[in-house]
This record gives structure tokens, sequence and C-alpha cells, in this order.
């Protein structure tokens, strides 16, 4: 967007050794901003940024805010309309749904200042040689035939989901990745890399071992059945402020128990005195 | 040991002795050791874009040369172990061979120490990356 369209970007670092956002610098960024960008839950550390402090900072100086959810949605109930975002990205995905499918909540002031950027079938209005008009709101977005398999799939996640007090739900992956972390320090050379303590927090427990690189390490938990994520989770910029080229990342959800994750504490114990 | 074998005969021990592992753990500890035993390491410093084999998950660099008595030379580094220890194991096989002995060399090597089965496919497309550049090499220098 910078070479593009000559748009500003100013990034707001974290504090590393909180790994939250640093706020006042967020404040010194808002000046002359119009738009802010920010994760509502970090998919590598798994912090909770204050996102609804971040909605009225914003607004305060009339810049419309858009909040990726796709780490949030599957921790607790996203309500557009309280949350007062601007815009609202989610991932199916991200919480049990298919892949290849996500959307973006719109509030309706915003999508009126919006126009379409991709042209194709459906969101055509009248198209004649002289000129073209085009669907309003969201059709105006939906080129072409739209992901009917993945939305039926995606449809049948939330429902399936919505079966749950996601209160409940996010205290018990918080306390399952909370007594992870705390157990994974008692590890000689293990650091994590997050505060899976903070009862905000999301399943994502990033760590590495001081002399096990972390591609390795994957595959050696790999060999005990548990896989983890691994490499720079699509966030170079956080890498590089860490000061790490990647990170090992175990996450737990909604389907997984505390004896679960017991054995991988347990395994991981053994990996490290076996391999460190 | 193996009749229609695609690599140089004196990688043989090495082949056996990683077939001879109890298990997948046993072969990666193997691996751990021979990264450490590399013949031909290429220390960090010398990494750079150009010799970086790209594909693999982790970093990894290596320059191939001929040496005095006109034998291949592959010097390698990584900064993941396995990795280390696969271009080690390479290294061992063909250092000293000449060029188009390398430029004819199948990685079947990593199949029979039972190493290619354990590792992911990016894995593997990491390995099968950095000896087709190896294969590459040889040609040039023939």
């Amino acid at each position: 967007m910078s070479i593009d369209k000559g748009v500003e970007v100013r990034y707001v670092p974290i504090d590393t050794e909180s790994f939250t956002l640093d706020m006042d610098a967020f404040e010194v960024a808002l000046d002359g901003a119009s738009l802010v960008c920010v994760v509502h839950t970090s998919n590598v550390l798994g912090v909770r940024n204050p996102v609804e402090k971040i909605v009225e900072m914003s607004h305060s100086v009339g810049a419309r805010v858009l909040i990726d959810c796709a780490q949030g949605a599957p921790h607790e109930r996203i309500d557009f309309d309280a949350l007062g975002a601007d815009f609202v990205a989610i991932s199916a995905h991200k919480m049990a749904g298919p892949t290849g499918i996500g959307c973006i909540l719109v509030k309706r002031d915003a999508m009126a200042e919006m126009g379409p950027f991709m042209t194709g079938g459906s969101m055509i209005k009248r198209v004649t040689t002289e000129g073209s008009t085009f669907q309003e709101g969201h059709a105006m977005f939906e080129t072409g035939t739209p992901r009917i398999a993945e939305a039926i799939g995606w449809g049948a996640a939330v429902e399936w989901l919505d079966q749950f007090d996601m209160t409940e739900v996010h205290a018990h992956i918080n306390d399952v990745a909370s007594w992870t972390a705390t157990k994974m320090r008692e590890i000689p050379g293990i650091r994590i890399y997050g505060d899976p303590g903070r009862e905000d927090s999301s399943g994502a427990v990033s760590f590495l071992h001081e002399s096990i690189q972390s591609q390795d390490l994957a595959l050696l938990l790999d060999e005990g059945g548990f896989a983890v994520r691994t490499g720079h989770h699509c966030a170079q910029p956080l890498m590089d402020a860490l000061g790490v080229p990647s990170t090992n990342r175990a996450s737990f959800w909604i389907y997984n128990t505390m004896g679960e994750a017991e054995s991988f504490v347990e395994y991981l114990g053994q990996v490290v005195q076996r391999f460190a | 040991m193996v009749e229609d074998r695609k690599w140089p005969e004196h990688l043989d021990p090495v082949v056996e002795e990683f077939r001879n592992c109890f298990d997948a753990m046993e072969r990666y500890e193997l691996l751990f050791g021979y990264a450490k035993l590399h013949p031909s390491p290429l220390p960090q410093e010398e990494w750079n874009d150009d010799n970086q084999v790209h594909g693999c998950q982790s970093r990894a660099h290596i320059i191939c040369s001929v040496d005095e008595s006109g034998g291949f030379l592959l010097r390698g580094g990584a900064d993941a172990q396995i990795v280390q220890g696969l271009m080690a194991v390479t290294a061992i096989a063909v250092n000293g061979m000449n060029p188009s002995e390398v430029a004819e060399m199948e990685p079947d090597y990593a199949e029979a120490m039972g190493i290619r089965s354990s590792l992911t496919p990016s894995r593997t497309n990491g390995f099968l990356n950095m000896f087709k550049r190896v294969r590459e090499e040889a040609v040039l220098l023939q």
C-alpha cells in the first residue's frame, strides 16, 4: 500500500518482556491515522490485545479500525456491534470450519464509502456499452460463483460451536495452555514466548529450546505423535522484534485434554534430555 | 551389502549403521552425531544468498568445488542438525569422487538409511533440493 498508494504505514512495537502492545507508542502512531489494523489475539504469542480500548482510542481521532479476529473467534463470542470496530475479519478454518473461506464484517456506514475492487458475475446490476452499475452492500464484493460447499461447512461448524458456552471453553483452553507453559518452563533450556498464564490468553504456547533448533525439535516431537507448528508463523516482523528466526508452537483448543498436555510435556522433557 | 546400490560403496557402512537403528529416534540421534562429524563444514561466516539452498524449511548453504587431486568437495552448513547430518552423510558420499560420478548419483541412500520416510514432505523436498543442487554443481565442475 505504501508503494502503490503512497500510504504511510506505521508499525506499533510490542514490549518484548510482557509480549503486549506498546500502548504509549500506539497513542503516538495514532496521530493523523485513518485506519488502524490490529489482531484480536496473536497467532504467535496467544496474547489478546486490548481491542476495546484500541477501538475507543482510534474512533476518538476519527480513524477506522480493522480487527483480525481469526484467532479470537475460536475463543470468545465476537459481538460485532458491541465491539464497535468498522471491520472484523474471521477465518473459517480457525474455528473448526473448512479451509478456503473467510469473511469480513463491515459496518454499514463504512460499506457506504466503499466500491468494488473486483468485477464479475453476480455483482453487477446493469451492464451496457455505455457503462455499468453494481450491486450495493456485500453483494458488490461477491463476484462469480461463491464458495458454496465451504460456506455450508462453515455454517455447520458455527452451529456445532454454538452448543458450547464459549466462556467455559476459553477457561478450559486457558487452563491447559497455562499449565503446559508453567511445566515447560521447568524443562532446562525451554523459553516461552507469550504469557499463557494471563486469563485472556489463547491456547497458543510458543517456545524455543536454547540448543535444539526449532525444525529439529518439531520433527522429534512429531515422532512422539505431537504436531507442533514451526516457523515464523507469517509474522516475520514479530520474529525480528523477538530476535529469533522462528518458534515452535503448541496449540490447544476445545478438544484437547489436560492428559494430552501432560503427555506432551513429559515427551518434550525426554526429547530435551536425549538431544540437548 | 546392496547389489543395485546407486551410491558409492564407501557409504555402505554408514547406510548399514542407520539401518541397524532400533527406531526413528535412534536414527535421528545418529544423524545428530553425524552433524557434529561433518567432514567439510561450511562456517556460518560463509553463508550468503548465492550459496543458500532454497526450499529447505531451515537455513542450508553449500559450496561445491574440486580439490587439488580433482576430487569433488562438498562443503555445507545448516542451522538444523538433521539437515546438517544429511549434508554430512552426503559429503561422506561425494567427497573425493569424480564430479562426473557425482552428477550421476541418485539420492537413494537416504531412503535406504530409513531417513527419508521419516521426513515430512517439505523436509524431504528440502533434502532433494540440496541433493539436486549438488548434482547441478557437479555437472558444472566436470
